[in-house]
């Protein structure tokens, strides 16, 4: 009796020391912990907000607004959207309850100085929904295996998967290109007849995107690194990413 | 007679084939130190706190490490800044380190796509000399910012002691720091009074990713260091290639 009284002090006491980060500062921020698995087809920014909140919902934070982290581009006479403007004013909470930005301009280095210091993202502050590190550059190798092919990598979830589509420039706005950076904004699976160079080409179907644990692309960009060979789950798979996106809350 | 001639035979035979066998493994992707080694962290501090005897015990410090790899021929200073005082006028650091660009002790002969994965550091996109590079950034990682054995410093996550904390006593875009308060243990003369500025080698801390400018210390022993998460190492760069 006096055990079970003592483990459920213990229980309590637990509690009571995690409690304070879920209360103080619930979460705004995470990455998708799985792609919608269809490319850079996401069925537009509406398809990619909702696949932010069914996440977020699954988890227990369906009560607030999530939008999706994606730019589109100026097409048919359709205004440009910039990803900066669709995610409210922070400041934004991962899972663990870290700050990951204190506003827009320490998000995306609007001045010298913010841009020279940095936001607290991070491999570990850049958290999925779950709270789980996304896998990212040498973290896991299996010898004879290919990391860059999706039928290996949808059944291994610890292979680097760190690029993260964002369709946007350094500073969160829209690229101002007839060249794609957002795969036909977020409506496209295909690609290129052949593969060159991975980035935007003419006619090329490609998708802008950044890194998870900031490493990679020779800049480390969380939001604009480089381009994808194409669209395809299986395109975006050859250069390590599998179509996961940054969900933020608006309220 | 015959039979000791067929057992040489077979021990030789099997001795080429455990050879060959050997020699067909997937080649080592990795040359330690590679020859373009031109940067590095330092693998263990002077170890006595903020006093690194000056920037010039600094950079003898840097040229020693080296040398022990066989890196001794380049000149190697360390990146610190020094503050303006009587009689001295400030030092930065980033004019102390040549133009670049910078490889680090790891050579990765070729990645997926056929190129050279460690990528070199650039001098504005380090320092993000216009707003872009600043937002872009630099190839300065965790996994680029090694010892001169190649070896990851140990951050966030990894086992204790934590060393990412590494001295610097610059500003983010790599200048001294213009106070009059101390951001350089006294230029690099105290191990007591005096405060030190830091970056982290995983870019990981204080709620921003600088690697040269993160955080200031409490004080400048070496203790006060490891406090910070830190040991008193500091980036070294080679001036010519």
């Amino acid at each position: 009796m006096k055990l079970l009284f003592q483990i459920f002090i213990l229980f309590i006491s637990f509690a009571a020391n995690t409690a304070p980060f879920s209360i103080d500062y619930p979460m705004s921020f995470f990455v998708t912990s799985k792609p919608i698995g269809d490319g850079g087809n996401l069925g537009g920014l509406a398809g990619a907000d909702a696949h932010c909140q069914l996440l977020a919902t699954e988890v227990g934070y369906g009560h607030k607004t999530w939008a999706a982290y994606l730019s589109t581009q100026y097409r048919y006479a359709m205004p440009a959207i910039n990803a900066r403007d669709r995610i409210g004013e922070g400041p934004w909470f991962n899972f663990n309850g870290e700050m990951i930005a204190r506003n827009l301009a320490h998000l995306h280095g609007d001045t010298l100085e913010l841009a020279r210091l940095g936001n607290n993202m991070t491999k570990q502050s850049v958290l999925t929904e779950k709270g789980q590190i996304v896998p990212g550059l040498n973290d896991f190798q299996e010898n004879g295996h290919n990391d860059l092919d999706w039928d290996y990598v949808k059944n291994t979830p610890n292979s680097n998967r760190h690029e993260v589509l964002t369709g946007s420039q350094p500073d969160g706005t829209a690229y101002m290109s007839e060249l794609d950076y957002t795969c036909n904004n977020w409506t496209s699976n295909k690609d290129p007849e052949d593969y060159g160079p991975m980035g935007a080409a003419e006619n090329k179907p490609n998708v802008q995107i950044g890194f998870t644990d900031r490493n990679g692309g020779g800049n480390g960009s969380w939001n604009s690194s480089h381009g994808t060979r194409g669209c395809s789950q299986h395109s975006l798979v050859r250069t390590h990413g599998i179509g996961m996106f940054y969900c933020f809350a608006i309220n | 007679m015959t039979q000791i001639r067929h057992l040489t035979f077979i021990f030789f035979a099997l001795f080429y084939l455990c050879a060959y066998s050997q020699n067909n493994q997937i080649p080592d992707s990795e040359n330690l130190p590679s020859s373009l080694m031109t940067f590095f962290v330092t693998s263990e501090p002077i170890g006595n706190g903020g006093d690194l005897g000056g920037l010039d015990g600094a950079d003898a410090h840097c040229q020693r490490l080296a040398a022990n790899v066989g890196q001794g021929h380049k000149t190697w200073v360390a990146y610190l800044s020094t503050q303006t005082r009587p009689g001295q006028p400030a030092i930065n650091a980033r004019d102390r380190i040549g133009d670049g660009p910078w490889y680090h002790p790891k050579e990765r002969i070729l990645d997926y796509l056929d190129r050279r994965l460690s990528r070199p550091l650039i001098k504005s996109q380090i320092h993000g000399d216009t707003l872009l590079e600043a937002q872009t950034g630099s190839n300065m990682s965790k996994e680029f910012a090694l010892n001169e054995f190649g070896q990851i410093i140990n951050g966030i996550g990894d086992p204790l002691p934590t060393m990412h904390a590494v001295l610097t006593g610059t500003h983010t875009d790599g200048n001294a720091i213009n106070i009059n308060e101390d951001r350089t243990c006294n230029n690099w003369t105290s191990n007591s009074e005096g405060h030190a500025q830091y970056g982290h080698t995983d870019r990981t801390g204080n709620g921003n990713t600088s690697w040269n400018s993160a955080g200031t210390t409490t004080g400048c022993s070496q203790a006060d260091f490891e406090s910070h998460g830190g040991a008193g190492l500091f980036y070294c760069f080679a001036i010519e290639h």
